[in-house]
């Protein structure tokens, strides 16, 4: 027995890697499992406290209703999304690429924004609730499930409508064209030949939409009312004021992880059968319809793309309103900028640090991790790749609570430091900027590499020089949505943030909790507009491709 | 210019084989073709020779050096690939350059080597373009000076001109092997074209199923090929598989008796011929051959030459091919012949081991 392949750089940085997850994710969310099975004044081993979880009515009603939004969040994000697709995919809709934008938009603004939006808008005090009410119109509360359920929808639609579009517009037109010539209606061909064509895309999008409405803390937190999910539930039990209880903490994320792990592995099992595309020949054309039809196809498109992005506009607007003190008095300032900057300019400091610290170590070691994954398929690299599936599986909530739970003792001392946060952050969201490099290592031949190689240059030179500036385009997309989603990470922040490292997301939160709507759409706008450049340029980058963005 | 030995070299994927037991021998200077049908292990073995593939067991030594444990960036061999492997964000100048850059040449040396090369492969006037405003063909001529500007001791190809249009890859052969052999440079060709093995190439190695089948010469691989899988693979041949063989040495063609002095003393052999081998309505000129009348089921004109199938009494078929045929008197299906089949030409091979015995003379 001769040559081996020689430990080369890339094992290397496989390896360490793979001890950076142990330590980021495995171990904190084996604290999170142990602490579930941990009696919390004994400290002995007990299923106590899944028996409560799983038993008494209060745990109960938090797993249903979590449930009920979940499911909610994905009906009404589909029955928006698979409309809009196919109005757009199918008729002549004018301004397409527009509509595509706005729902990009809607996409990456945060959720707790669009809740808060919508309370500024349907709350007790809210502006639309209070001109219906002038002409003796009551509409129904915003709290509760009609309003969740409200924002999950309109929030997460995009998610449905940019990977059914996706797939609408790669069906060979001929499949549809045989469908007329075998005499089916307009109706008929679209429930029984195109639908089901892109039937792997819709339950795609579909799932991925309830994995992230279960997943969501700020929007029941903010328009919840009473109505308490396993989000909400697990944080309020860890910070409770009466000294938490982190046993039941620990057991109700346990289940959290459980439901969305079910749901995300259904997921991508769709995802992986979803290889209906045929030979495309070419793009189906848009069909012109009636002046009628027309008008109201417009009509919807429109409609619907304006609900989704009304909330930024609402905050964006609110946030010019002159105040006075916490309340707004007629005209337009900028007062509340004039706050914000006066009373926490550190938020934006510490928001825009963490975000790029956190967004260049993930771009660096997202990058050598998508080589890894796509170059070098072995056992290693295989556990590499499943560990990265677990970000996707674990709520915001449940990961804060295991970076408390781990890193509150010697040897990693972190709680209260900024450091816990951008550590959260990198692995939080990594997956994306490997995703994003793996992705476009697939269309750069590895035989540019050998030739490299071939010519005297080491596999680190040879990536250096040959395949990093080809995957530029890959990797600063894949940065640029780490940003935005970093950026505007509010549950994880949230449980681990104390008063020096507070982000915007959490001031924005606990203004909002305050009453503080000023600061609150202020700091919001500074938001939206970050975020808003950065998809900017992913589109730029992407050669305006939105489904980059999902 | 390097001599290369391959000794026992061994490469398993899971239960497969793709090398068992590979042992070579390339000499200096020399142009050799490793030829087989895609999966029989020649993509393989250029690559552990490249260092890209770590092989499970054997040595490759480069002038008597075992070179098994140096990385592939050290082995000094210039690489061209099917997909031509073009850097696509570097002019081809820079592209050519790229070797010599990393192995720290001076900047005026690297300037002068690579406009050598680049006038070597025609490519002079297009130095500053970038390779998307390139051919096929001449993106090719990128990869070939590329590796040959570094001066490597051995150049590996791996088919290079399958990407390429026919006339294209005719017109490339011949210049990469005018530049090979201008240069001396020791070079290891993978290709599954029989033609452009035997046009190209100092000698062929025929590979199948992770083994070497035969190493000679074109000639002498064409002429005598070593088993009835080189047999069928280089060029055509009619076999007629696993005939019985009398104490005396008869075989039964087609209902013929005829004695192959070769065959005595054994029991089984399949018999080849070439299609061109057979001699149709021809003059017989006394030699032994195997001599029977066959229809004529399909007549094929292809300019230059006459491709024929033909059956006998007892539908055994035959495969006959004559060269420069007559545009008027194109046989038509049903028309009879006399189909000869010279002695000296047939092959004679093992049906258990596929081994050549010999020629039937």
């Amino acid at each position: 027995m001769s040559a081996r392949r020689p430990r080369d750089f890339w094992t290397w940085v496989l390896v360490a890697v793979l001890a950076i997850l142990a330590v980021l994710l495995v171990w904190p969310l084996a604290g999170i499992f142990k602490a579930s099975l941990t009696d919390n004044r004994s400290g002995a081993f007990t299923f106590a406290n899944y028996v409560r979880v799983l038993t008494q009515p209060f745990f109960q009603t938090a797993l249903t209703n979590t449930l009920i939004v979940g499911i909610g969040g994905m009906l009404g994000a589909t029955l928006i999304g698979v409309p809009l697709a196919v109005l757009t995919t199918r008729f002549a809709i004018s301004g397409r690429n527009f509509l595509s934008t706005v729902a990009a938009l809607t996409l990456v603004s945060p959720p707790f924004i669009g809740a808060y939006a919508w309370i500024m808008m349907l709350g007790r005090n809210g502006f639309v609730r209070a001109a219906f009410e002038d002409i003796g119109i009551e509409i129904p509360s915003i709290y509760g499930f009609f309003g969740i359920i409200l924002v999950f929808s309109l929030k997460f639609y995009p998610f449905v409508f940019l990977m059914t579009s996706a797939a609408l517009r790669t069906i060979n037109p001929t499949l549809e064209e045989a469908a007329v010539g075998l005499g089916a209606g307009p109706a008929r061909r679209l429930f029984q030949v195109t639908l089901p064509l892109v039937t792997p895309a819709i339950t795609s999008g579909a799932l991925l939409t309830f994995v992230l409405s279960i997943a969501d803390f700020g929007t029941p937190a903010i328009v919840g009312g009473r109505v308490r999910v396993l989000a909400t539930t697990a944080f309020n039990l860890f910070t409770s004021e009466m000294g938490g209880n982190p046993g039941l903490a620990s057991s109700v994320s346990a289940l959290l992880i459980a439901v969305s792990a079910a749901v995300v592995v259904l997921q991508r099992w769709w995802a992986a059968r979803r290889n209906v595309e045929s030979a495309l020949v070419r793009r189906p054309a848009p069909r012109r319809l009636g002046p009628l039809a027309s008008l109201g196809a417009h009509a919807a498109c429109y409609l619907i793309a304006f609900a989704g992005f009304l909330p930024s506009l609402v905050v964006v607007w609110t946030s010019f309103r002159k105040t006075s003190g916490p309340v707004f008095v007629p005209g337009f300032g900028v007062d509340s900028y004039a706050k914000i900057l006066r009373e926490v300019p550190q938020v934006i400091g510490n928001s825009a640090i963490y975000s790029l610290v956190a967004v260049a170590l993930i771009t660096v070691v997202g990058t050598l991790v998508g080589y890894i994954l796509s170059r070098r398929q072995t056992r290693l690299s295989a556990t590499l790749d499943a560990g990265l599936m677990i970000p996707y599986l674990v709520p915001g909530v449940v990961l804060g609570l295991a970076f408390t739970v781990a890193f509150n003792a010697w040897p990693l001392e972190l709680t209260g430091t900024a450091t816990i946060i951008v550590l959260m952050l990198f692995v939080r969201r990594l997956p994306y900027a490997v995703r994003s490099s793996a992705t476009i290592l697939r269309q750069i031949r590895g035989t540019i590499e050998e030739a490299a190689i071939s010519l005297g240059a080491s596999p680190a030179r040879a990536f250096a020089k040959i395949t990093l500036p080809l995957m530029v385009p890959g990797i600063v997309s894949g940065a640029l949505m780490s940003f935005i989603t970093a950026i505007n990470e509010l549950s994880s922040s949230l449980i681990l943030y104390v008063g020096r490292t507070m982000t915007m997301p959490v001031r924005i939160y606990l203004s909002v909790l305050d009453g503080e709507f000023g600061t609150a759409a202020a700091l919001s706008t500074i938001l939206l507009a970050a975020t808003g450049i950065a998809v900017y340029t992913v589109l730029h980058v992407s050669g305006r491709n939105e489904s980059a963005l999902a | 210019m390097a001599r290369v030995d391959i000794e026992e070299v061994v490469k398993t994927y899971g239960n497969v084989r793709a090398l068992d037991g590979v042992s070579l021998s390339i000499a200096s200077g020399e142009f050799f073709t490793l030829l087989g049908p895609s999966g029989c292990g020649k993509t393989t073995l250029l690559r552990t020779i490249a260092g890209f593939n770590a092989h499970d067991g054997g040595h490759i030594r480069v002038d008597g050096t075992p070179i098994d444990d140096v990385a592939a960036h050290r082995r000094d061999m210039g690489l061209v690939y099917q997909d031509y492997a073009i850097f696509p964000h570097m002019t081809v100048s820079e592209n050519v350059a790229f070797g010599l850059v990393t192995r720290r040449k001076p900047r005026a040396e690297i300037e002068e080597r690579v406009r050598r090369v680049l006038d070597l492969v025609q490519l002079g006037p297009l130095a500053d373009r970038l390779p998307q405003a390139l051919s096929g063909g001449q993106q090719q001529r990128v990869a070939l000076a590329r590796a040959m500007v570094i001066n490597p001791r051995i150049l590996l190809m791996d088919e290079p001109l399958s990407n390429l249009d026919a006339k294209l890859r005719i017109e490339l052969r011949e210049d990469i092997r005018t530049l090979q052999r201008s240069l001396g440079i020791t070079t290891i060709y993978v290709t599954h074209d029989q033609e452009e093995a035997l046009v190209v190439s100092d000698r062929v190695c025929v590979m199948h199923q992770g083994r070497v089948h035969q190493v000679a010469t074109p000639p002498e691989v064409y002429a005598r090929p070593a088993t009835l899988f080189v047999a069928s693979f280089v060029g055509a041949m009619n076999l007629f598989a696993d005939l019985a063989v009398d104490a005396a040495g008869n075989v039964t063609v087609a209902g013929v008796r005829l004695r192959v002095p070769a065959l005595a003393g054994r029991t089984r052999a399949t018999i080849g011929i070439r299609p061109e081998d057979v001699v149709l309505d021809g003059p017989d000129d006394g030699a032994p051959s195997l001599s029977f009348d066959a229809k004529v089921e399909r007549a094929s004109f292809a300019g230059r030459e006459l491709l024929l199938r033909l059956t006998a009494a007892d539908s055994t078929g035959l495969a006959a091919n004559s060269y420069r045929p007559d545009p008027s008197a194109v046989p038509q299906p049903g028309q009879h012949a006399r189909a000869r089949l010279p002695l000296s030409r047939l092959h004679a091979f093992d049906p258990a081991t596929g081994a050549r015995i010999g020629t039937g003379a």
